[in-house]
């Protein structure tokens, strides 16, 4: 069975998610071991990544686009996408009380602010994960 | 309350064939959904919405209950 536009969508923001977040965190990580600890190098770095990751983006729909015509969202597009979204907002909400419970501990906002954006990523990536496997496997 | 586990089997396959060896393809464009979703719903991989699947009876003429069987099981 060939991919919808819509997989092919999903394929694409899954990778631009993994190159963009797996830059941020590997810059982040180094400054972090060297003792960085000012978010607004951090704020920098992650807009840098964020452009990165649109850039990817908008030149994968546009090479999908070409590739295949876009069909537009039905009704088995719309259910995927919100049982995968129902199913991984859990990690986004384990974040925000991980981030929570680090306020409350005093912990260094740097710590805080890369625990919130950790969770947000992660979540995406297996909201993105399970849109695949239920394209595959049915829902 | 213990509930019997229904099995939903479908003759769209076999009513393709039979209406001038339609295509999905063709069938998806009737139906307003896309050939992947039409190919989903053959393999019982995706159940459609009461909608779509009067409009898959519609596509081939015949009544709901021709193109969709439900079976209960215990």
């Amino acid at each position: 069975m060939g991919r919808s536009f819509e997989e092919k969508s999903v394929w694409i923001q899954l990778v631009c998610m993994i190159l963009g977040l797996g830059t941020y965190f590997i810059f982040a990580g180094n400054m972090i071991s060297n003792g960085v600890r000012d978010m607004p190098a951090f704020a920098a770095l992650f807009m840098v990544a964020t452009a990165l990751m649109v850039i990817l983006l908008v030149a994968g729909i546009i090479v999908a686009a070409v590739a295949s015509k876009p069909e537009g969202r039905d009704e088995r597009d719309r259910l995927i996408a919100w049982r995968s979204e129902h199913n991984s907002s859990w990690v986004m909400a384990v974040g925000v009380f991980g981030a929570v419970t680090c306020m409350v501990l005093g912990i260094d906002n740097v710590w805080t602010a890369n625990l919130l954006l950790l969770s947000l990523g992660l979540s995406e990536v297996l909201g993105f994960v399970l849109r695949l496997v239920y394209y595959r496997r049915g829902v | 309350m213990a509930q019997s586990k229904a099995v939903i089997r479908n003759q769209i396959r076999v009513m393709r064939f039979a209406n001038g060896e339609m295509t999905q393809q063709d069938l998806a464009d009737r139906i307003g959904v896309s050939r992947q979703t039409v190919n989903a719903i053959e393999a019982a991989k995706y159940f459609p919405s009461l909608e779509v699947a009067f409009r898959i009876s519609r596509a081939f003429n015949k009544p709901l209950d021709e193109v969709f069987q439900c079976q209960f099981t215990k």
